[in-house]
């Protein structure tokens, strides 16, 4: 095989058949609005395809909502915004999705989620007022409310202490090789443009360069990047780790040493955002997932779910949960007033996003 | 000068076997390694605790690893069988026929050889979004075999390019139908090539996954790639279980692919084939 | 029915399926490649050669530089352990010969990510083989063997060693025993033999074999991805994270276009070096 004689006159026949085939197919992607005004009724209509991130909704709350519908949920967990846009745009199928406030109007405006008949959920009261009509989701047609996060650093006070409450926490040299920054660009990016004073979702060339070489500036000090903060905590893999409020909670929860394990927000400036449910507008059993929302809003299942994953839920009926998660904890507290008057992650479009991507490609590959 | 001196014994006479004693037992600790701790009692993957099959039972009994399995088995069987169809036609094809065609059929059929896998798994990926085909288990099989027709051919061409054409003449001349020849002579005769090469699609299919992790859909997903998400999420002996099977399954493949043709009454045995010694 | 037609009928059912599943993707990898996204990051065809300058400047090329530099290290300590191992199994072999090679082969019918997660599993902070150190008292705590450039050569090592191996292992199977003979009487020296007989007459299996670990090697990245770190990105972690993570075929495209390229040129290179040396050999 390897002593094949190649005729140059089959070489180029076979090139020019490739040249050929590729003066072709478009393809844009787009719904159509019609699709996503579709009635749905809120009855089973087969398995759910849950669509997540990992550890990210109770388990125990997964089994329960099996059992009362007889249905099973079938899950694939998602590692951040970015891929769960590349396993949309792919065309796999999902049933219910998390998009965050940031990336719920994309899919919004390109007509991918179906609108929610709000009648349909008997929790649907439950929802904060805030929420009912939020900017991201204007007469919150498609989307309905999950967990409220902030962004700070985790860490492990038995393997290092000294912490500063400020994003230069993530830098220091004597955890060199034990810290790991979110997989993300936006959060990345996001704490670069926080310590050096910029707006949280700064467009400005010139800031995100800055900001973009404070990331490669800080590689050598890197483990890794990686969205699994709970995980990588747990195994000792980190001792210092860019993360979210609740997750430190959640993974108190599975250790035998959770005063360990720490959480702070940070001075420079606080990320906040909200995590949302939603219905694609191609979902096979978008009735099993109408009953599946109002499942979570059920007070009693949105108190076990913070209780678990250590976020609030904008439902009425779990304050009392969260309250208790933060009065032994103050640090991850966070209220719908953070998240009202709090920096949040812009929606980047068209030009602005590009130069984020090409920003975060950069840091990946230096 | 003595022309048949007796052969001295060469250089450094003990480096070598040490050196290649040392190179098998850095090839296979790791994998043994992994095969003794999946039988571990406890989550550890430094200490032998004891001898379990919990990590085992936690296989079988989780149905998505479980329908994963099942799915690699089935794309691999029927890539297997497609892949070998197409590719000893096509084998059968470059071989005996004279038609320009043939020669850019060839080069078609090599540039899969050398294309790097994930050029070969973005271009697949980039065909299922584009045609509107939601990737599942069967666009991972369109994938497997359009990469494994290449494999098959070389091994079946080669072989087919040993036989003796002058029997197959005889046969015709004797008034045997060109279908009646191909099955009672020709294909008895390239028969130990075919199973080789189905074998190797097989395992190759079985064990791919920068393909299968390009072009699977969600659920269920084939093994492999479930074994990537697994480590990228923390090392447990599960994964050590998981891997200890498939080790498994290639192992018998290729004890099939060996000593198949030998049991069936061939004298030729299938590694051969595979390596070329016959035919090549 | 004559034989031509019936050999050419056989011709379109494999020869189709390699157009439209193989031939036409790759057309339209290379037409995403001048598309640009929109808003939800899907293609849209048009022409913006962009991408490709966006690849060239210098984002690209220090990956591809370092993900040649980790193949080209690949193929020299696969060479490095390949060839006598090679040399060994075929010229004191013996009976053993065929298992022996079969060994060989066999670890290669595991799982590529199976083979590398043990070295994962193995040399993780919490792995066996720190875990002996520590008890052994080498050191206090464990040695970081993952995350490094190391680990990731290591690891492509351990994935390509036969691909390297079984060329070789030909080219010497296949020499003339009397060539050594007589080089052995004419040199005198092994070293010298070695030099001046031996090398040059497997030469064609080593440069089949380093091709064979080169051109899989600078597109992988499994090992990267599990066995490195943030510093150690390959171009094949780079057009993953194009399609898979971040929003932008046309630029993966455009970077798996380029990399086709570069490949084939060496692949071209190669051909033409091996078709020469059979037309000198083929007295």
């Amino acid at each position: 095989m390897l002593n094949e004689k190649i005729d140059r006159r089959d070489l180029l026949l076979a090139g020019a058949g490739l040249a050929l085939a590729g003066c072709g197919v478009g393809n844009s992607g787009g719904g159509s609005k019609k699709e996503t005004e579709k009635v749905v009724k809120a009855k089973v209509d087969g398995d759910l395809v849950y669509f997540n991130w990992s550890e990210y909704l109770d388990p125990a709350l997964i089994k329960k909502f099996e059992k009362q519908y007889g249905v099973k949920v079938r899950q694939s967990n998602f590692d951040s915004m970015s891929s769960m846009m590349a396993k949309l745009r792919s065309g796999n199928r999902y049933d219910v999705i998390f998009p965050d406030q940031s990336f719920a109007p994309k899919l919004i405006a390109a007509n991918q989620l179906l609108k929610i008949d709000k009648s349909k959920l008997k929790n649907y009261d439950n929802v904060w007022k805030f929420f009912h009509d939020p900017a991201y989701d204007p007469g919150a047609e498609h989307t309905v409310p999950y967990g409220l996060y902030a962004t700070g650093v985790i860490w492990n006070e038995d393997k290092i202490s000294g912490m500063k409450g400020s994003w230069a926490d993530l830098f220091r040299t004597d955890a060199k090789g034990k810290i790991y920054m979110l997989d993300d660009f936006q959060e990345c990016l996001g704490m670069a443009n926080l310590r050096h004073g910029f707006d949280l979702s700064t467009v400005d060339p010139d800031e995100i360069e800055q900001s973009k070489q404070m990331l490669i500036d800080q590689k050598p000090l890197l483990r890794g990047y990686s969205t699994d903060d709970i995980q990588n905590m747990i195994n000792g893999n980190a001792w210092i780790h860019h993360g979210w409020n609740g997750d430190v909670v959640n993974l108190r929860n599975q250790v035998k040493n959770p005063e360990s394990y720490r959480f702070e927000k940070c001075k420079e400036g606080i990320p906040v955002g909200s995590d949302t449910m939603a219905i694609p507008a191609n979902a096979e059993h978008p009735g099993t997932a109408l009953l599946f929302i109002d499942f979570m809003l059920d007070p009693e299942n949105a108190s076990q779910n913070v209780a678990y994953f250590g976020y609030p839920m904008a439902v009425t009926g779990a304050e009392a949960a969260f309250a208790k998660i933060a009065k032994d904890d103050p640090a991850v507290a966070i209220t719908v007033d953070d998240v009202k008057n709090g920096q949040q992650f812009a929606n980047l479009t068209g030009k602005d996003k590009a130069l984020w991507d090409r920003a975060w490609t950069e840091v990946k590959a230096a | 000068m003595s022309a048949t001196t007796a052969p001295k014994p060469f250089d450094r006479p003990r480096f070598l076997p040490v050196f290649t004693g040392l190179f098998f037992v850095f090839m296979f600790a790791p994998i043994v390694i992994v095969a003794l701790f999946s039988f571990n009692s406890t989550k550890s993957l430094q200490r032998f605790e004891g001898f379990s099959l919990m990590w085992y039972q936690r296989f079988f009994e989780d149905s998505s690893l479980r329908e994963s399995l099942f799915a690699s088995i089935e794309i691999a069987f029927v890539t297997m069988v497609a892949a070998t169809a197409l590719g000893t036609m096509l084998a059968f094809a470059l071989v005996r026929a004279r038609t320009r065609w043939a020669g850019t059929a060839n080069v078609l059929m090599l540039i899969p050889l050398v294309t790097p896998e994930i050029v070969a798994a973005v271009s697949a990926l980039v065909l299922f979004t584009q045609v509107g085909l939601q990737l599942s288990l069967e666009t991972v099989m369109i994938a497997h075999i359009t990469f494994s027709i290449s494999y098959v051919t070389v091994v079946v061409r080669a072989r087919l390019a040993a036989l003796n054409p002058e029997v197959e003449q005889a046969a015709l001349d004797l008034g045997a139908t060109r279908w009646g020849t191909l099955r009672l002579v020709t294909l008895p005769e390239l028969w130990p090539a075919i199973v080789a090469a189905a074998l190797l699609t097989f395992a190759l299919s079985f064990d791919d996954f920068v393909l299968s992790f390009f072009t699977t859909g969600e659920s269920p997903q084939p093994l492999p790639v479930r074994i990537y998400s697994a480590i990228r999420f923390g090392v447990t002996p599960t994964i050590n279980a998981i891997g200890t099977m498939m080790l498994t399954v290639s192992a018998a493949l290729i004890a099939l692919a060996i000593f198949l043709p030998r049991l069936l009454g061939r004298r030729e045995s299938g590694l051969g084939v595979l390596v070329g010694r016959e035919g090549a | 029915m004559s034989e031509q037609r019936f050999a050419t009928t056989l011709l379109i059912p494999g020869g189709l399926w390699l157009l439209l599943c193989f031939a036409v993707p790759l057309g339209l990898v290379l037409a995403a490649s001048f598309g640009s996204t929109d808003d939800l990051g899907n293609t849209i065809y048009g022409w913006h050669p962009d991408n490709y300058r966006q690849a060239f400047d210098p984002l690209f090329v220090p990956v591809l530089l370092r993900s040649v530099g980790y193949a080209l290290a690949t193929v020299a300590l696969c060479l490095l352990i390949g060839y006598p191992v090679a040399y060994y199994i075929a010229r004191y072999g013996g009976r053993w010969k065929h298992m022996l090679i079969a060994l060989v082969v066999l670890p290669f019918f595991v799982n590529y990510l199976v083979r590398t997660y043990a070295w994962v599993a193995m040399l993780a902070d919490e792995g066996l083989v720190n875990g002996a150190i520590t008890n052994l008292g080498i050191r206090d705590s464990g040695i970081k063997f993952l995350n490094t450039d190391f680990a990731v050569i290591g690891g492509l090592v351990y994935g390509y060693l036969a691909f390297m191996i079984l060329p070789i292992y030909a080219a010497i199977d296949r020499m003339d025993q009397a060539l050594v003979e007589a080089g052995k009487d004419l040199y005198g020296t092994p070293w010298n033999t070695f030099r001046h007989v031996t090398w040059p007459a497997t030469f064609q299996g080593v440069l089949a074999g380093a091709v064979l670990v080169f051109l899989p090697a600078v597109g992988d990245f499994i090992s990267a991805q599990l066995l490195g770190g943030p510093g150690t990105y390959m171009v094949g972690n780079l057009i993953q994270q194009q399609f898979l993570g971040a929003d932008n075929w046309p630029f993966g495209a455009a970077l798996t276009t380029l990399l086709m390229a570069f490949l084939s040129v060496w692949m071209v290179l190669y051909l033409r070096s091996a078709a020469r040396a059979s037309r000198e050999t083929a007295l």
